[in-house]
């Protein structure tokens, strides 16, 4: 299909159309900072109404994987005493997650990836099956945490349906998959015409000279560049300020780490199998059976989540396991940021 | 254990809104009458037993009666439970241990003050061995389910040892730091979701004490970042007991 173009005021008439069919969730205003009216506060939700969309958000805590995993799910159900009966709870229904940025598309091709490998995870995939993504381009940074750029995630080549270039009054609106056509025959636009290509166009410059490298080698070296800073002293010095609060993973879009544990009734007649998101980062996270945790160091849990956001991800999925979103830094309250990390081990031989 | 386990509620000083939590669960404490006798609770009924096989005590002890009574309960129970923060951490009646014994003796009795001798507050686990402890100021009534639940499946309690954070990242707050509003849920054990302060725009002020091994140094470092004091932080971790007593050590 030949890009489209949907003018902006026809947008909640859309979104209107698509929650008539799927569920639709996208980023809306969560708060307004009082001392400061110009910071806003974004969140991705299940659309309340078309008219809360909020398609010129900048950066959200949680990303868009909450709608594929949910932070606590619920895995089997079972009876207790004779008679078991486990069953899988696989609950899926459609999902459009519209407005996703570059850099979410790319963690959640991650996700996909993780979620594939060795046994299938039949929760995550089936939701992921039935959810269609809309992608919205970045035209300049988000903000001074992101580095997207770096971690090759800002070119996103698949892992969307439908891709919107926002162009002042309208979206330029292109196809990449059936399903994406499906989603825009629900839309009112129109075929983007020379100038609305002249327009995208002037929008992929603009967006090549606004955003800059901010590693200062590149991202194929990352691995062996983590390698040689092992033993470095650059990790007790970082951790001195980690609090150990896991607020880093439980932002981060491609975290993907959970721990299960089992709810039984009060009357103990039938229970669940849940699993929430877990995070490298607190005490017992390596804690095994028996009391032996193999992680107990503050410092070589922040370099664990260092080099698995940069090298062993990749080796197990053959995707990086960070996108450069800056959730983690932002999300930190002692400011430890995974993008300074990278850059301050540059060095390391 | 009996066929049927044997529950008791005591309480020391404590303004006794946790055994109000447990009341709180209303209908879905029925099928736990069904699996246990409650031997004695003072909020909901009369009686006593010399053997309990779980107690559940809230309060701190502040004199010398609650120390011997916590013996004695010790000494008849078989599973001692320290129910809210004023049992598990001391709570806010540990405030009066920074002021002059005297001085709060006459703050609240006036001259009768020689009639009502008091210690310093402490915890259950001060004294005897505890062994399940249910955080906060009041307790999670889903916690308390939780922890009946496991003692009555013989299995044990795992209590949360990650900071409120976790939960408060969870729900998909923006962080109250990010708006200059210091909170302790960083080092903070947490278990009070799905009402944690943060998520009403509260900060965390430490009601279930500090998780296991908390950077205390980070803290302190992250709050002077702010424009914080010592005194300010210090001021800040006081009001429950057991987050001061961590802190002033390491001060
Ligand atoms: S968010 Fe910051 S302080 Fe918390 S675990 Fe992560 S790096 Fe450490
Ligand atoms: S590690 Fe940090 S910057 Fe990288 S993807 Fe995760 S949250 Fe984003
Ligand atoms: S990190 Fe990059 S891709 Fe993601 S929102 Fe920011 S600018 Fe866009
Ligand atoms: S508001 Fe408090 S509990 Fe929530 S993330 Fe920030 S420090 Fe942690
Ligand atoms: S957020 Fe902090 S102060 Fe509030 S209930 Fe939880 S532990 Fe207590």
């Amino acid at each position: 299909m030949l890009p489209q173009v949907l003018k902006t005021s026809d947008l909640g008439a859309w979104v209107e159309a698509l929650m008539a069919e799927s569920r639709v969730a996208a980023p809306v205003l969560k708060e307004t900072n009082v001392s400061d009216p110009t910071d806003l506060k974004f969140g991705w939700q299940y659309v309340p109404d078309p008219a809360d969309v909020r398609l010129d958000y900048t950066v959200t805590v949680l990303g868009p994987k909450k709608f594929l995993w949910p932070p606590r799910q619920k895995l089997v159900r079972y009876n207790l005493g004779a008679g078991a009966e486990p069953e899988a709870i696989i609950d899926h229904e459609p999902h459009v997650l519209l407005g996703v940025h570059p850099c979410d598309i790319t963690a959640i091709a991650t996700l996909d990836a993780a979620f594939a490998k060795d046994v299938p995870d039949p929760h995550y995939l089936a939701r992921r099956s039935d959810t269609a993504i809309i992608g919205l381009d970045c035209g300049a940074p988000c903000d001074e945490s992101s580095f997207c750029l770096d971690m090759g995630s800002l070119y996103p080549e698949s892992g969307f349906d439908v891709m919107l270039t926002p162009l002042g009054d309208a979206y330029f609106v292109e196809v990449a998959t059936q399903l994406g056509e499906a989603l825009v025959e629900a839309a009112v636009v129109r075929p983007a015409t020379k100038q609305d290509m002249e327009a995208h166009q002037a929008f992929a410059e603009e967006k090549r000279s606004d955003f800059h490298y901010k590693l200062p080698y590149e991202l194929k070296y990352l691995p062996e560049i983590l390698d040689a800073s092992y033993d470095s002293l650059v990790w007790e010095a970082i951790a001195r300020q980690c609090f150990s609060c896991g607020s880093c993973n439980i932002a981060c879009p491609t975290c993907y780490c959970f721990d299960v544990y089992d709810e039984v009734e009060v009357d103990l007649s039938k229970g669940c199998r849940v699993r929430r998101y877990d995070s490298c980062q607190l005490d017992p996270f390596a804690e095994v059976a028996g009391g032996e945790n193999f992680r107990q160091e503050r410092a070589s849990r922040l370099r664990h989540r260092m080099f698995r956001k940069g090298k062993y991800i990749l080796e197990q999925t053959g995707r990086v396991g960070c996108v450069g979103c800056g959730r983690c830094e932002r999300a930190c309250v002692a400011g430890i940021s995974i993008k300074d990390t990278y850059v301050q081990i540059a060095g390391s031989r | 254990m009996a066929d049927k386990p044997t529950l008791a509620f005591f309480s020391l000083a404590c303004c006794e809104g946790c055994q109000l939590q447990v009341l709180a669960c209303e209908e879905k404490l029925l099928p736990i009458l069904e699996k246990a006798d409650i031997v004695r609770f003072r909020e909901a009924s009369d009686g006593d037993a010399d053997h309990y096989d779980v107690t559940f005590v809230e309060g701190s002890i502040v004199t010398a009666h609650d120390l011997e009574r916590i013996k004695e309960i010790r000494a008849k129970t078989d599973t001692l439970v320290a129910l809210g923060a004023c049992a598990t951490i001391a709570g806010v009646n540990a405030v009066k241990n920074f002021q002059d014994p005297d001085d709060v003796a006459a703050y609240v009795y006036g001259d009768k003050k020689e009639w009502f001798p008091h210690i310093a507050a402490r915890p259950l686990k001060a004294e005897v061995p505890v062994d399940v402890e249910i955080h906060g100021c009041p307790i999670n009534s889903d916690e308390f389910l939780e922890v009946v639940t496991c003692l009555l499946m013989g299995k044990p309690y795992r209590q949360p040892n990650y900071p409120v954070c976790v939960d408060c990242k969870l729900a998909g707050n923006v962080c109250l730091w990010n708006k200059g509003i210091p909170c302790l849920g960083v080092v903070t054990r947490a278990g009070c979701a799905p009402l944690m302060c943060p998520s009403a725009g509260h900060k965390c002020i430490g009601c279930r004490g500090l998780v296991d091994n908390p950077n205390t140094q980070a803290a302190k470092d992250v709050m002077a970042e702010f424009g914080l004091t010592v005194d300010d932080v210090l001021r800040e971790f006081r009001l429950f007991q057991g987050i001061y007593d961590e802190v002033a050590k390491e001060a």
